[in-house]
């Protein structure tokens, strides 16, 4: 092996080599009294400077800072941020609109009053039908649901696994007859 | 004092003399230390000034040291270190968790001390940079006849002479050198702090070092 680079040699002092690497470096400091004397000069120059007096900070120090803060400034919600961002559109919009179209500013937000009204007017009847309905069908699941569960917990309390497994089946083939013939007859009626 | 003192008497009154939290040896350590800095950094963001408090108390020290050697003067290093807080202070709504806080605080500090280097029109630009992709001026070999400099001096004496020697070195090398054997940031907290590579980093820490050593022996 040839003799160390400086810079490898901070490196193997300051333990940033790979071990296969700091090996060899070892065997070669071993055998060479050049290198080994460089190394011994780096060495001692890190030692001091990693040993330096410390700076102290004065006593006073933190609460000279603390009397100097203010209030932390903070970052704007993302409801802020969405209903500001919607306001400024909407003001864009009407300021473009007013400028297009030579309306007066007050008819304009007057009109768009109006839409917004009738909209809300057509809108909110079906929106609480949809909503009663939705909670309609959530009830049924729900309510399925748990009997469904409380079969399951009687069938695993009552019957081994093989007669489970079979009362299972039979189930899930009689829910789909049940299905089948519940379209069937829906059918039979539309063509008749 | 060295170092192993310095831990002792702050296991003893922790308060008094927070030790620099990025010198603890073990990834656990570092990784509760982390998480602790991240804490903090809510509880401020949320209004309570203490947690602040608290930041301060446990970086002053760390920061003062490497801020107070990189300008040379008690006083001008006390008013950047408290500025430095201020500015932290101001910008931790921008504060990103998945980084580390201290290097967060550190860059902080650095790009801090290169705008008042700017202003002083102290030269930023590395060797390299100024002389060329490998401009260093440094043996990269050991001479077959290189003389013994710093083993001539006590150990108290070469920490004198290093002090010394620092104020003259290139502002860019007296930087990193404080960040690597000063504050004992690894080379890679001390790339994110730059935002150079690492192997730059490197570099220069190795250049600082042989231009002390050239120093040293102008100043025997």
């Amino acid at each position: 092996m040839k003799c160390l680079g400086i810079e490898q040699i901070y490196l193997y002092i300051e333990k940033e080599l790979s071990p296969a690497r700091n090996r060899e470096i070892k065997e070669h400091l071993a055998i060479c009294q050049k290198c080994t004397n460089a190394f011994e000069e780096r060495k001692l120059l890190v030692k001091a400077a990693k040993s330096l007096p410390l700076w102290e900070t004065p006593p006073e120090f933190t609460r000279q800072v603390m009397a100097r803060i203010g209030p932390v400034k903070t970052l704007p919600s993302a409801w802020i941020k969405a209903a500001a961002a919607a306001l400024a559109s909407i003001s864009v919009t009407l300021l473009v609109i007013f400028l297009a179209t030579g309306q007066n500013l007050s008819t304009l937000v007057l009109g768009l009053n109006h839409s917004l009204w009738n909209y809300v007017r057509n809108f909110l009847p079906v929106l609480l039908k949809l909503f009663k309905l939705a909670s309609l069908i959530f009830g049924v699941i729900q309510q399925f649901t748990g009997y469904l569960l409380k079969a399951f917990s009687w069938l695993k309390a009552l019957t081994s696994l093989q007669i489970q497994l079979t009362i299972s089946i039979i189930a899930v083939i009689s829910i789909a007859i049940l299905i089948y013939g519940i379209k069937r007859i829906i059918f039979i009626g539309e063509k008749t | 004092m060295d170092r192993s003192r310095r831990a002792n008497k702050a296991k003893k009154n922790p308060l008094a003399k927070p030790f620099p939290s990025f010198s603890v040896s073990t990834l656990e350590d570092r990784m509760s230390s982390m998480d602790e800095d991240k804490k903090l950094v809510e509880r401020t963001i949320k209004g309570e000034k203490e947690a602040f408090e608290l930041i301060i108390r446990k970086y002053q020290q760390p920061l003062f040291n490497s801020i107070g050697r990189m300008v040379g003067e008690r006083e001008l290093a006390l008013e950047f270190t408290q500025e430095v807080f201020l500015k932290t202070y101001s910008s931790l709504h921008t504060y990103q968790p998945q980084y580390k806080f201290s290097t967060w605080l550190f860059k902080i500090a650095s790009n801090y001390v290169i705008d008042f280097w700017r202003k002083k029109k102290i030269d930023t630009l590395s060797l390299d940079e100024r002389q060329g992709s490998n401009g260093h001026n440094c043996a990269l070999a050991v001479a077959a006849d290189e003389k013994s400099i710093v083993r001539k001096f006590e150990i108290s004496q070469l920490r004198t002479k290093i002090e010394d020697v620092l104020k003259e070195i290139p502002a860019p090398l007296r930087e990193v050198f404080i960040w690597r054997h000063i504050s004992e940031l690894s080379y890679e907290e001390i790339a994110e702090i730059k935002g150079l590579p690492v192997g730059t980093v490197k570099t220069r820490v190795f250049q600082a070092k042989e231009l002390i050593r050239k120093l040293l022996e102008e100043k025997k």
